[in-house]
């Protein structure tokens, strides 16, 4: 299998489109390679992106990034010319105006609009380069029951706008059916944390009953338009909670016979595996109707959950060095590619050994390579998707909708994501070989 | 720090780690009520003087302990007197040792003394397992501290002279301990005194005997000597005759401000027969403010502030009494605020979800009440379902009250958050400086210059900065107020011991004739 592999990796990799596609981008790359190459500036650019929603005026934007810049040490020279401007009111409100349409920028590579409404165009031109999407409803952090309620609100509206356009749509027979029958259009990932302000990680039981009430009309909805629900997976602090509503939710008899709804598992929790044990075991006994969609991902909050148990003195959730994480990653595609058809694998990397390694192992066991749907995030994965789709596998991209404000956390997670110096983007953009690129983990 | 680290409290989050703790409860529920003599030297007393119970169920006895009075506390100095002598002449590693060897036992019945909290205080269990944790800190710190201080401080010294300087123990220190946390402060305070070779009379609060009698026997256990520690329960007749007492040399107190100001008073009367000043550690009141400034990120300040302000019903002295919120973002706070408010899950100590347990006693909830009726129309959020049985309050968010209303300037000790509405964080500094409280405080602020110029200017103990304001952690946040809060002692910090001891310098003449000795 890994000569098969090697092969699909280079094919994969030779279908990347060439980097003109994107005039824009080459300006928020060099931002990204300088904070890439200087932890201290990648911090101070950070909090910069941070905390923009939050600043008032250009001139207070102005004073934030310079009071952020002025705590590194060696400046690079076009960041000390920022710094100079900074010296006067009409030279800071000049740099507060560069700065902020700089966020802003960067923030629509990754965020396809403020509405599910306003991101149907994106939607649309998405699937018809053959890519299908998961919509994904920013927000701000839910504490009270009127944010929980206003959510769920945002959540129905993007059900209803997208099962509205959904069907003119042309025609994409790899998107749209697999061999266990047909794919929904509509597919919307939503955040338990999101649904209710009750979570708390030493009760798990009444967050998941508060985000149940919530969720419950969401999926019933989804039955009736025929949508796909994805319940996205968060830190540590929630895990408990989110599989508990998952297991009781999906259980329900209303719920037995659709809809098509889907879980996440984190290969670099330590715990994955036997996580994944349980999720399997509950699709191949619950009886539903449709098989139960997990999504594969190497998981968003390593840098959280890390810190967090430092602090507490606990051993990491996580593994520690990334390699470890990629090798579980293969061992549980496998794991999920066995536990078909109870289970629709859906692998979701940028790395190319991981998707390379999902799309070969699926074929060995004989499956057509539509039965492994390969995810990627909007604004990170968008050549991947573009060279996957080429080849002619099902690819989604996860696509993020919401303001500025609501999207920040988010924006930042992504962010530090594409800067991290040994993160599969990073080695890309350096120019590593596609030797290393493929290499077993 | 050598190699100190802090006991990692329960991974609450998993289910075997609850199942554990509430399994404890269980085993300690078979064994209520506990009891809790006054042990002075090899001697037990009786343990029918008085009676602690359940805050969230008055009618549960959870101790009876003896009711030590001036006899015993007078008693206990004596056996303390006795107790110092052999206590001081052992080398402070191998008073480290045992100390050590009390946290080692303490270790081993964490999840039992968590239960204890949980029933004798209310205390819910993540700041119960917390509060364990914190005691077990204490041992170990200051053993290490003590090791330390011994070594003494390095001097000035010239050709023919010899200049050293030690730290000597003082003698016998009084320690006067709160109920809030029962088991972490009164084993800081008498771990220090032990550490620096003292001996210690330790007087627990009424309201958590059972605690304090679980901390003294597993110090005896580990080798303290049982005349130089000895355990007085009792009310404020014992308390204020150790305090009075000529023989003895420090008292180290956390507690209110009228008690705490007392004592300093008390403390200062050098009569004819006491042949020293006395040392006195003390440990008071707080109003404390958490600043939020305009460009704060209120995803963080609504669950930071709720936690601080409503956590354990408000009953640290760390927690968050007011807000000072920048008007630019007030009214988004407060509408953000007061529905997290509304959500609190106010319910019975041993419940996990629990987040705002019942106060401590019926005074505590009367006080408590008249503070949320002198609010009046100021309440803009409340939660009024709370259970009947217990010392219940509900939660509340007063708004926009006047500078002079006593809501926002003296220490309530209960759920009760008071937010104001400033034009700047500097206006915010200047109406915490207008406190005469400095205990802690909290900024919320993502500017560097803002941080940089509210901690220079603060004059409170503890900042904390983007976070919360409770749950300091010895080593890492040497914990203690300033002003009318506390003299600045800093407990689980490394200046705490020097309370404890007297420096002494000795300079030797190294001259012989002219012939140097070295």
């Amino acid at each position: 299998m890994e000569q098969d592999l090697q092969r699909v990796g280079r094919s994969i990799h030779a279908a990347f489109p060439g980097k003109s596609r994107h005039p824009l981008r080459a300006f928020d790359q060099k931002a990204m390679d300088f904070a890439a190459h200087d932890a201290e500036l990648k911090a101070a650019l950070f909090r910069f992106v941070d905390v923009t929603p939050a600043c008032r005026s250009l001139d207070d934007l102005a004073r934030h990034l310079t009071g952020y810049l002025d705590e590194v040490d060696e400046r690079p020279p076009p960041i000390e010319a920022a710094m100079r401007m900074s010296g006067t009111k009409p030279g800071r409100a000049a740099l507060g105006a560069a700065a902020a349409a700089g966020v802003r920028r960067m923030a629509h590579r990754f965020i396809v609009g403020e509405t599910p409404k306003a991101a149907l165009r994106t939607i649309r031109h998405l699937w018809e380069s053959g890519a299908a999407v998961s919509l994904d409803l920013l927000g701000e952090a839910t504490v009270t029951e009127a944010e929980a309620d206003r959510y769920a609100e945002r959540c129905m509206d993007a059900l209803e706008t997208l099962s509205a356009a959904a069907p003119s749509w042309p025609e994409q027979p790899v998107l749209e059916r697999d061999s266990l029958g047909p794919l929904p259009r509509v597919n919307l990932s939503v955040k338990v944390s999101a649904l209710s302000p009750l979570l708390r990680p030493e009760a798990p039981a009444v967050g998941a009953a508060d985000a149940a009430r919530r969720m419950r009309p969401l999926l019933v909805r989804a039955k009736e338009l025929g949508a796909h629900l994805h319940i996205d997976m968060e830190s540590v602090d929630t895990l408990e909670s989110t599989m508990e509503l998952v297991i009781d939710l999906l259980g329900e008899p209303e719920l037995s016979d659709g809809p098509s709804a889907g879980v996440v598992l984190q290969a670099y929790l330590r715990e994955s595996p036997e996580q994944l044990a349980r999720v399997a075991e509950w699709a191949r006994t619950s009886g539903r109707g449709y098989p139960l969609v997990v999504r594969l991902v190497k998981g968003a909050y390593w840098d959280h959950e890390v810190v967090d148990a430092r602090q507490h003195g606990w051993t990491p959730p996580v593994f520690e060095e990334k390699r470890e994480s990629d090798r579980n990653f293969e061992t549980l595609t496998r794991e999920l590619l066995g536990a078909w058809p109870h289970v629709r694998p859906a692998i979701a990397s940028h790395n190319l050994r991981s998707v390379a390694h999902a799309v070969a192992a699926n074929r060995a066991l004989g499956r057509a390579d539509g039965d492994v749907e390969l995810q990627v995030l909007r604004g990170l994965g968008d050549e991947l998707a573009a060279a996957l789709a080429e080849q002619g596998m099902r690819v989604r991209i996860y696509c993020p909708v919401g303001d500025l404000v609501a999207g920040m956390a988010y924006l930042v997670r992504r962010l530090l994501e594409n800067t991290a110096n040994e993160s599969f983007l990073g080695e890309q953009q350096r120019g590593v070989p596609i030797e290393e690129l493929l290499a077993a983990p | 720090m050598k190699s100190f680290r802090n006991e990692p409290i329960l991974e609450l989050r998993r289910a075997p780690a609850r199942e554990s703790l509430a399994s404890a409860l269980r085993e300690l529920d078979e064994r209520l009520p506990l009891e809790v003599p006054v042990l002075i030297g090899g001697d037990r007393g009786p343990a029918d003087g008085f009676e602690s119970t359940d805050p969230g169920a008055p009618g549960r006895v959870v101790a009876t302990a003896g009711r030590g009075g001036e006899a015993e506390a007078a008693a206990a100095v004596e056996a303390a007197q006795r107790g110092f002598r052999e206590w001081s002449a052992r080398p402070a590693a191998e008073r480290a040792q045992v100390l050590r060897r009390a946290a080692a036992l303490l270790r081993e019945r964490r999840l039992e003394l968590a239960a204890l909290q949980v029933r004798e205080c209310a205390k819910p269990w993540p700041e119960a397992d917390g509060d364990v944790c914190e005691a077990i800190d204490f041992l170990e710190y200051y053993a290490l501290e003590a090791v330390e201080l011994e070594r003494g401080r390095p001097l000035v010294q010239v050709p023919g002279e010899r200049n050293t300087m030690r730290y000597a123990p003082r003698g016998v220190a009084a320690v006067i301990a709160p109920w809030n946390f029962p088991l972490a402060i009164p084993c800081g305070m008498t771990a220090a005194a032990l550490a620096a070779g003292n001996a210690a009379v330790l007087k627990p609060a009424e309201q958590s005997p059972a605690s304090a009698g679980v901390l003294v026997q597993a110090l005896h256990d580990a080798g303290v000597p049982r005349d130089a520690l000895a355990l007085v329960p009792g009310f404020g007749e014992a308390g204020a005759a150790l305090v009075r007492d000529p023989r003895v040399h420090v008292i180290a107190f956390t507690g209110s401000s009228a008690v705490g100001l007392e004592i300093l008073r008390a403390s200062a009367e050098t009569p004819q027969a006491q042949s020293h000043v006395k040392r006195v550690v003390s440990e008071m009141g707080g109003k404390n403010c958490v600043i939020v400034d305009s460009d704060a990120d209120l995803d963080d300040v609504v669950p930071e502030l709720v936690y601080s302000a409503f956590g354990y019903a408000g009953q640290k002295c760390s927690a968050a009494a007011r807000a000072l919120v920048h008007e630019a973002v007030a009214d988004t706070l407060l509408e953000r605020l007061g529905g997290a408010v509304q959500v609190l899950t106010v319910g019975q100590a041993e419940s996990f979800a629990t987040e705002v347990p019942p106060v401590i006693e019926r005074d505590a909830q009367e006080r408590v009440d008249r503070y949320a009726e002198q609010a009046g129309d100021a309440v803009v959020a409340r939660v009024e379902d709370v259970p009947d049985a217990g010392w219940f309050c509900p939660p509340t968010v007063a708004a926009d009250l006047p500078e002079d209303s006593p809501v926002v300037r003296e220490e309530i000790f209960g759920p009760l958050l008071a937010v104001t509405r400033v034009r700047s964080v500097d206006h915010a500094c200047e109406i915490v400086e207008s406190l005469p409280f400095a205990l802690t405080g909290g900024l919320f602020s993502r500017s560097p210059a803002t941080v940089e110029r509210v901690a220079a200017r603060l004059p409170v103990g503890n900042l904390y900065v983007n976070r919360g304001i409770t749950g300091a952690m010895v080593g890492r946040q040497p914990f203690g107020g300033n002003r009318r809060s506390g003299i600045g002692s800093k407990a689980g910090g490394p200046d705490y011991l020097l309370q404890f001891v007297e420096p002494r310098v000795v300079t030797e003449n190294t001259m012989r004739h002219g012939i140097p000795v070295e």
